[in-house]
């Protein structure tokens, strides 16, 4: 899982006391008949932010984003943006642009017209006005095709164009909504990078609805996993990744493997779990406090453990089986072994070496390890 | 062609009777051994059914009303001169006659028709488009499960004798009819209004009888307008009204157009509606042809009538709608 | 004899019905009539006493009966056409095959004086028979007509063609109908002109008069104006003297106070003969001889008379016919009247289209 931590060196503003919230949803919950999208969310994000909200279809995500937009108006609860209450605003009075997942591109106009718009409607002088969209389309690299028509365009450019006509207002708040889902694996990728960057050089604040935690993961400054209309866990991704709170969020960003068992030890330092999958004790280094005969599961990313044919020599944190599965990636492989209790286990390593030296194949007995860091508990 | 292979179709057609001389399982059968020889088979076959039905209720009537409006008139029956003749048994005989497209332009009243049936037809078709918009708006935006309940009430006026609904409009419009014992006794008008026998109410029943044209194209399109761009303008400050006007009119524009057509198409040659709600001085295109037809019995010259309304009128909208349809292509 | 427009629905419904009739058996019967210009009971008792199924069919113009005739085909067996100048015309196209009177004795019975009469447009009386007959008058609401003119010429056409004096009647409502074939002779008769002429001049005098008189008329229609004159919509309608009759009886039945007259004018109008015919190419022409022929039963004719109150040409019959019919003298005209009557004839095409045209004119006011 690659990570652009970029923002390392700066002080985060959510772990600034004196920062004030720019966006702040506050108590936010959203009927629609008997169906509940949305139930009581509370959430600050912060100015500068490119706020990701991650989610399954159905998890309330998009609703939430049109409520920020003004689609929708919570049954219950505030949103305030730059301290203003937003609830008896109109969406066309709101300073919140939105990039839509289908674009929404208006396929009666041009590149250009598309992307004046909005300025059209605030009056903005003439030359003004030509002057800010070339800019928009400059920043998206599509100067060159402003007299085109959407049915004219590639998807990217498509994308592209979206993206400008909601930049060209300078909203206090832009809102994406799964911004890169229509587009090719390759090309999404690219983009991930490029939206970050423009991002960086606009400096104005989005929110981001995706479905792929990858996509949430490389972009954001903080993720909001939601599920069933509920916040599950929110955070930095490398939060979210190395300390979920959930089985939810433990499967649903990345690849995790889960080992039911039982607290046997709760110390200051560590916690030890007796588990029947791995027919070895499980410890935890650096876990809250467990209370002994709690039922819990542990999680253990993929690439945190090794294999080897030989026997490692320690009691805890070993797993013993055969390998059923080898997937050759090119820059690692994928292997799942099957442990004498049945349980398949993930494991990713490294391709270090070459293919053709790969000592471990098919059908080997071998001995999964991780070390002590590696294991995360959860109670949920 | 032969005078014998040519006329005597012609002159079964005119009946409209001769498909029902054979069974219909029958013909079909021929037609289906016909197309398989002709190598038209699967795909082509069901390609080949729209053709042959223009072929068979466009091109062949169009073809005989051409013909007769190039005779003669006779007194005899039929009651114009043969359009090809032998003579002596050898020499085929083709007499070519444009007297009855020389003569509509001689005499005003054809051109005069035209233009006040264009007119009619033009004012009835903006009073639909006015009244049928905001009920097609209505129903696509209303909620999906009612959407069909309402096109529903759209259609249901045509479970009616077409005829009927007209001799309504009588009842409601005349002297003594609702409208005006409606009008009287809530006191808004003294004296009956004389709407019956005038050109207004020859718009109301154009109006009333094609509106459901014009409601289901438009609706048609509304209904596929993709919601998320009148979101889409609202986000961008564009307040609801301007955002109609700006985004959903003209992307409606092929309902428009089509429901347009629809209502403008018909209207224009519309002759009951007229006869029945129109005054004495409703002069229009229709009734014209009928008195050719039937009261002076010119059936070249009725025809004449015909074919220069199709090429006056039809020619270069469907020659617009083929642009129009072009443009389209090239947009997907 | 009410000629509606209703009848526009008779072509769509007989050009159904044609598809059986072409190979039908022969116990059948195709009648093609004038909408309520049969008695009561007459088809009723012509099935009970042959047993031959009649297929009934209305028409409400003559010119929408010519079309189908001319158009061949038709599938029709008996046909009433007018005699001028529509069955005269239809004779020279060689639509009708010569009636064969052996198979029609009663056509002994009709009134050769009339039957004369008839002969200009079917020589020798060869391919019809007279069915009914009436004249070309008007019809007034006397009340209406009275508080507006006590003096009214009632009984001329000045009520109708002088300016001066229709001009009084405009409030009430005036309506004339709407067939140049009908209203230009009877202009033309006004003005001394032939009622039958083929000049251009003459035409154009009438037609200058008809747009005198144009202001004032509330509207054209052929049938309408049964109603409206009945119900006292209009006061003063040009119309067929059956129909004008029978809103006088509606008007009677409905008790609303509107007394109606209708007029044969003193100066003379156009009288008409309505013609039962053949066609040439009718599909069951033996049954189509037993009709006319039972038609002509003076028994049957006065069921007839009784019920549409026109006139017809069966003298036996008269003793049968309601005495308020038989007696009404404008159903059956007096002799000297008669003598003031004249029949309209055929006029070549090329003036017919003039007369059309000119009728256009007058109608649309352009």
């Amino acid at each position: 899982m690659s990570q652009p931590n970029r923002r390392q060196t700066k002080l985060e503003p959510w772990q600034d006391p004196n920062e004030e919230p720019y966006v702040r949803i506050d108590g936010v919950t959203k009927k629609f008949g008997d169906f509940t999208a949305v139930d009581d969310i509370s959430l600050n994000i912060y100015r500068g932010e490119l706020f990701a909200l991650l989610g399954g279809s159905g998890c309330g995500k998009t609703t939430l984003l049109r409520m920020l937009a003004g689609f929708e108006q919570p049954t219950e609860g505030h949103i305030y943006i730059d301290g203003v209450d937003m609830s008896e605003i109109p969406p066309y009075e709101r300073p919140v642009n939105m990039m839509f997942q289908s674009y929404a591109l208006f396929p009666h106009m041009t590149v250009e017209q598309n992307v004046g718009f909005g300025l059209r409607q605030d009056r903005v002088p003439g030359p003004e006005l030509r002057h800010r969209v070339d800019e928009a389309l400059e920043l998206v690299k599509l100067g060159h095709l402003k007299r085109r028509k959407p049915h004219q365009l590639s998807g990217g450019q498509r994308q592209r164009v979206a993206l400008a006509r909601s930049l060209v207002k300078r909203p206090k708040l832009l809102l994406l909504d799964e911004p890169l889902a229509a587009l090719d694996r390759k090309l999404r990728e690219e983009t991930q990078f490029e939206l970050v960057n423009i991002q960086e050089q606009v400096g104005i604040t989005f929110v981001m609805v995706t479905h792929d935690q990858e996509e949430a993961m490389t972009m954001s400054t903080r993720i909001a996993v939601m599920d069933a209309g509920w916040l599950v866990q929110l955070g930095t991704p490398a939060e979210i990744y190395e300390y979920p709170r959930s089985k939810f969020v433990a499967e649903f960003i990345g690849q995790v493997n889960l080992f039911e068992g039982l607290v046997v030890e709760d110390q200051a330092d560590h916690v030890l779990i007796q588990s029947e999958a791995t027919g070895s004790d499980l410890h935890i280094s650096h876990a809250g406090s467990v209370p002994v005969g709690t039922r819990v599961w542990v999680a253990v990313r993929p690439e945190k453990m090794a294999l080897s044919l030989e026997p490692p020599g320690v009691e805890q944190n070993v797993a013993r089986g055969t390998v059923d599965e080898i997937a050759y990636l090119g820059n690692l492989s994928i292997y799942l072994v099957r442990l004498e209790s049945g349980t398949i286990v993930r494991v990713t390593s490294p391709n270090l070496t070459r293919v053709t030296e790969m000592p471990i194949t098919w059908e080997d007995d071998v001995y999964i390890t991780w070390p002590n860091y590696a294991g995360v508990v959860i109670t949920q | 062609m032969s005078r014998k292979g040519f006329l005597p179709l012609g002159d079964r057609m005119t009946e409209g009777q001769m498909p029902m001389h054979l069974p219909a399982t029958a013909l079909l059968r021929w037609l289906q051994r016909l197309a398989y020889r002709l190598g038209i088979r699967g795909r082509g076959l069901v390609i080949a059914v729209p053709y042959l039905w223009l072929l068979l209720f466009f091109l062949v009537p169009f073809a005989i009303v051409l013909k007769i409006s190039l005779s003669e008139a006779l007194i005899a029956r039929p009651p114009y001169s043969p359009l090809f003749e032998w003579v002596e048994g050898m020499y085929l005989e083709i007499r070519v006659n444009f007297g009855n497209y020389l003569f509509l332009l001689d005499d005003s009243l054809y051109a005069v028709a035209y233009l006040n049936s264009l007119k009619i037809a033009l004012i009835s078709t903006l009073l639909c488009l006015l009244i049928g918009y905001p009920m097609a708006y209505a129903i696509a935006t209303a909620d999906p499960a009612w959407r069909s309940s309402l096109l529903m009430l759209i259609i249901l006026p045509f479970w009616t004798s077409f005829l009927i609904r007209v001799y309504a409009w009588i009842g409601i419009l005349k002297q003594n009819g609702l409208l005006n014992n409606l009008l009287i006794n809530l006191g808004l008008i003294e004296e009956p209004l004389a709407i019956l026998y005038s050109d207004l109410a020859v718009y109301i029943g154009i109006t009333y009888s094609y509106l459901p044209f014009m409601i289901l194209p438009l609706y048609a399109t509304l209904e596929r307008l993709d919601r998320s761009l009148l979101e889409a303008a609202a986000d961008l400050g564009c307040r609801p009204f301007k955002a109609f006007l700006t985004i959903t009119l003209p992307l409606s524009l092929p309902g428009i157009l089509a429901g347009s057509l629809l209502v403008f198409i018909p209207a224009v040659g519309e002759f009951v509606i007229p006869e029945l709600l129109g005054g004495p001085d409703t002069l229009m295109i229709g009734k014209v042809l009928w008195n050719e037809f039937f009261t002076n019995r010119d059936w070249p010259v009725a025809s004449a009538v015909a074919i220069a309304l199709l090429l006056f009128l039809v020619i270069p909208i469907m020659a617009f709608q083929y642009l129009q349809g072009r443009q389209q292509e090239a947009r997907r | 004899m009410s000629r509606r427009l209703g009848g526009l629905l008779v072509p769509g419904v007989a050009g159904l019905m044609a598809v059986g009739w072409t190979t039908a058996g022969a116990q059948e019967l195709n009648v093609y009539n004038w909408s309520d210009y049969i008695g009561e009971t007459t088809l009723e008792d012509f099935v009970a006493e042959t047993g031959v199924e009649v297929n009934y069919d209305v028409y409400d113009s003559n010119d929408v009966l010519e079309a189908k005739l001319l158009a061949g085909n038709s599938g029709y067996d008996v046909v009433v056409p007018t005699a001028q100048p529509h069955l005269a015309r239809q004779i020279e196209a060689g639509i009708y095959m010569p009636l064969d009177l052996d198979r029609i004795p009663n056509a002994e019975g009709l009134d050769p004086i009339l039957m004369e009469r008839v002969q200009a447009a079917d020589p020798d009386n060869q391919h019809a028979v007279i069915y009914q007959w009436g004249t070309n008058g008007f019809g007034y609401n006397r009340d209406m007509i009275l508080e507006r003119m006590p003096d009214a010429p009632v009984n001329s056409w000045d009520m109708i063609f002088n300016p001066e004096v229709v001009s009084q009647f405009e409030d009430c409502g005036v309506s004339v109908l709407d067939a140049a074939t009908e209203v230009f002779p009877m202009a033309l008769h006004y003005l001394g002109l032939d009622p039958n002429t083929e000049s251009t001049d003459d035409l154009a005098q009438a037609e200058a008069l008809m747009m005198s008189i144009r202001p004032y008329v509330k509207y054209f229609h052929s049938s309408q104006y049964i109603n409206d004159l009945a119900n006292g919509d209009t006061c003063l309608s040009v119309g067929w003297s059956g129909d004008v009759l029978q809103a006088a009886y509606r008007a009677e039945e409905a008790e609303n106070g509107n007394d109606i007259h209708y007029v044969i004018p003193e100066e003379g109008t156009v009288v008409w003969f309505d013609m039962l015919a053949i066609p040439a190419d009718a599909p069951n022409p033996v049954a189509a001889h037993d009709f006319i022929n039972f038609v002509l039963r003076p028994d049957v004719m006065a069921g007839i008379t009784n019920y549409v109150a026109y006139a017809n040409a069966v003298p036996a019959s008269l003793e049968m016919v309601d005495p308020e019919i038989a007696e009404d003298t404008r159903v059956f005209p007096s002799q000297e009247v008669l003598e003031r009557l004249f029949v309209t004839r055929v006029v070549s095409p090329r003036f017919e289209r003039e007369r059309t045209r000119a009728w256009t004119r007058i109608r649309t006011g352009q």
